[in-house]
């Protein structure tokens, strides 16, 4: 059958583009990472320095500073978005023109360019005249004249607030995907039996979205992981470093301090962390398979 | 069922903070697009309209016309060169049983988690050799890769929900199997290869970290130009909002086309 050799010729052009684009860069900062190449000053790579690369990450300040911050943006960001997109999602679950209306316009956090939410989030928590901070402080006046972003904690809270925003809508929409499928026909017998809503939610509900919820929340993991465009575009880090994330931290050492082979060695830390999280998510995905085919 | 009043209010209530959250940034950022500079620093809503801020954006010095463009030739040949291998590899993953399916399947996928800061580095020395910095072929090849492996999973998501019984008729009428995809397969799947193919489109074009890196001048994408109204003058918030309405509403628009397919593909493709 010719089917036999036409299955692995369909593949080739995805995996000619995957190999070329993402294998292949990865094993060259793979080895970067063991090199000694400062940019500014050599053309070319130097010699082979071990691991010098990753012990100078466990000694360094900055480092273990990006790892704490983005450890808390991880956590912080992760759990507000699963619980508010599971909340919303059994919200929206109803029919009715106000839900169908909120379900169409939580598509436009989602589909807004992040770098731009980063540019309109500084310009609404902006102390003199940004609307956000201006209307909390004619609200509450204790609040008035809070220089949000010049605040280690604030800051890093109105960060975690962009990606929150963003994200909460397309989790919530797999939170959607998940109630679909959970039969009505226990909980509609547990109505009839006189159990409370919110007895519904915790012992037929959730107990049956458990799958979703965890796919959702490392999904999320990983996205958060990444972070990225609102540091650069909200805070550039700051104040000082206290919003500086792992992926800030290796753009800036590769591309403002041009040390290559300690950038590749902390891209390659940060590769790592997220290998491990979405090899548990791969592991999971499989596991469903299983239970559904089962 | 019947639910009491309150509870049906309170729902109500709710809804409407949440559309109120979700959609004051962006009713926000379009108000002071149409605010004269002076306007801009106040939060008031009684302004005159200005359409000044548009006709700004794409003179001289900003000229915001070239970045459109480059973000339109970069996320178009994004769309062009990974949609077409994405569909054939989909399709294999969906319908043929090969032993390593699964492991390669899976290490397309898992390169998906490979954080963009990682790529660009090899990436920036490779282009920087072959004189390819501040080019949009460079920005073309990284969003293919970030591009690429997503779209597999989106779109093997559409194809294995298509019954395999037409397929199987025509293969037994002697049709061969490219066939049977041009002919069949890609029909039905147009849906999803369009929801994926504007997906892409939208992922290429709010990208931000790769043109960051990898552009200067001439080959700069709107949401870098973004970067661009942070002056020495301080900055100019009415210009910036005028720019990104310029990148926000044809996302919007084209969002709001599949937002139905959107979130079923989306969740079918993460949950399956």
């Amino acid at each position: 059958m010719r089917d036999r050799s036409l299955q692995y010729y369909l593949l080739v052009p995805a995996f000619m583009i995957v190999v070329a684009t993402t294998i292949y860069p990865l094993a060259y900062s793979f080895i970067t990472a063991f090199r000694d190449w400062d940019l500014s000053k050599q053309r070319r790579p130097q010699g082979f320095v071990g691991a010098d690369n990753f012990t100078q990450a466990l000694s360094d300040a900055n480092f273990l500073s990006t790892a704490w911050v983005t450890a808390i943006f991880v956590v912080v960001s992760v759990a507000l978005t699963v619980v508010l997109a599971m909340g919303l999602a059994l919200l929206l679950r109803r029919r009715g023109p106000l839900h169908d209306f909120t379900r169409i316009i939580l598509i436009l956090p989602f589909a807004m360019s992040p770098a731009l939410i980063g540019v309109s989030y500084r310009f609404m928590f902006n102390p003199e005249y940004g609307v956000i901070a201006k209307g909390l402080g004619q609200v509450f006046p204790p609040l008035a004249g809070i220089p949000w972003l010049a605040d280690p904690h604030l800051a890093l809270g109105v960060l975690i607030a962009t990606d929150v925003w963003h994200w909460t809508p397309y989790m919530t929409f797999m939170c959607l995907g998940g109630l679909a499928s959970v039969p009505r026909a226990t909980e509609e017998a547990a109505r009839m039996d006189g159990a409370s809503s919110l007895r519904i939610l915790w012992d037929v509900i959730l107990p049956q979205m458990t799958g979703v919820l965890v796919v959702v929340a490392v999904l999320k993991t990983i996205f958060a992981l990444k972070m990225f465009d609102q540091v650069v575009t909200l805070t550039g880090g700051g104040p000082g470093v206290a919003t500086e994330t792992l992926a800030f931290y290796v753009y800036k050492v590769g591309f403002k301090w041009f040390d290559m082979g300690y950038a590749s060695a902390l891209a390659w830390v940060l590769t790592a962390i997220l290998m491990a999280v979405s090899a548990g998510y791969v592991r999971m995905l499989l596991k469903e398979r299983k239970m559904a085919t089962a | 069922m019947k639910r009491s009043v309150l509870s049906r209010a309170a729902e109500t209530i709710i809804l409407l903070v949440v559309c109120f959250v979700a959609l004051f940034p962006i009713v926000w950022m379009f108000l002071t697009a149409f605010k004269n500079p002076r306007d801009a620093y106040d939060i008031s809503l009684n302004f005159q309209p200005t359409l000044q801020n548009f006709v700004t954006i794409f003179s001289n010095p900003w000229n915001l016309g070239h970045a459109l463009l480059n973000s339109t030739i970069v996320a178009g040949a994004t769309v062009l060169l990974s949609i077409p291998a994405a569909a054939l590899a989909a399709y294999s993953f969906s319908r043929f049983r090969m032993k390593a399916r699964k492991s390669l399947f899976f290490a397309v996928i898992s390169t998906q988690f490979v954080p963009a800061v990682v790529i660009v580095l090899p990436f920036f020395l490779m282009f920087r050799s072959l004189g390819l910095l501040d080019t949009r072929i460079a920005l073309v090849v990284v969003n293919v890769a970030i591009v690429t492996p997503f779209v597999i999973w989106m779109i093997k998501g559409f194809i294995d929900a298509i019954p395999l019984d037409s397929e199987e008729a025509a293969m037994m009428d002697g049709a061969s199997r490219l066939r049977v995809i041009r002919d069949i397969v890609l029909p039905m799947a147009a849906p999803g290869i369009i929801t994926s193919a504007i997906f892409s489109f939208i992922l290429t074009w709010n990208e931000f970290l790769f043109a960051l890196i990898l552009t200067r001048r001439h080959a700069t994408t709107l949401p870098v130009a973004l970067t661009n109204f942070r002056t020495e003058r301080g900055d100019l918030w009415e210009l910036m909002s005028a720019a990104g309405v310029l990148i926000t509403v044809p996302i919007f628009l084209l969002a709001l086309v599949i937002q139905k397919h959107f979130t079923r593909g989306m969740t079918a493709g993460a949950v399956k």
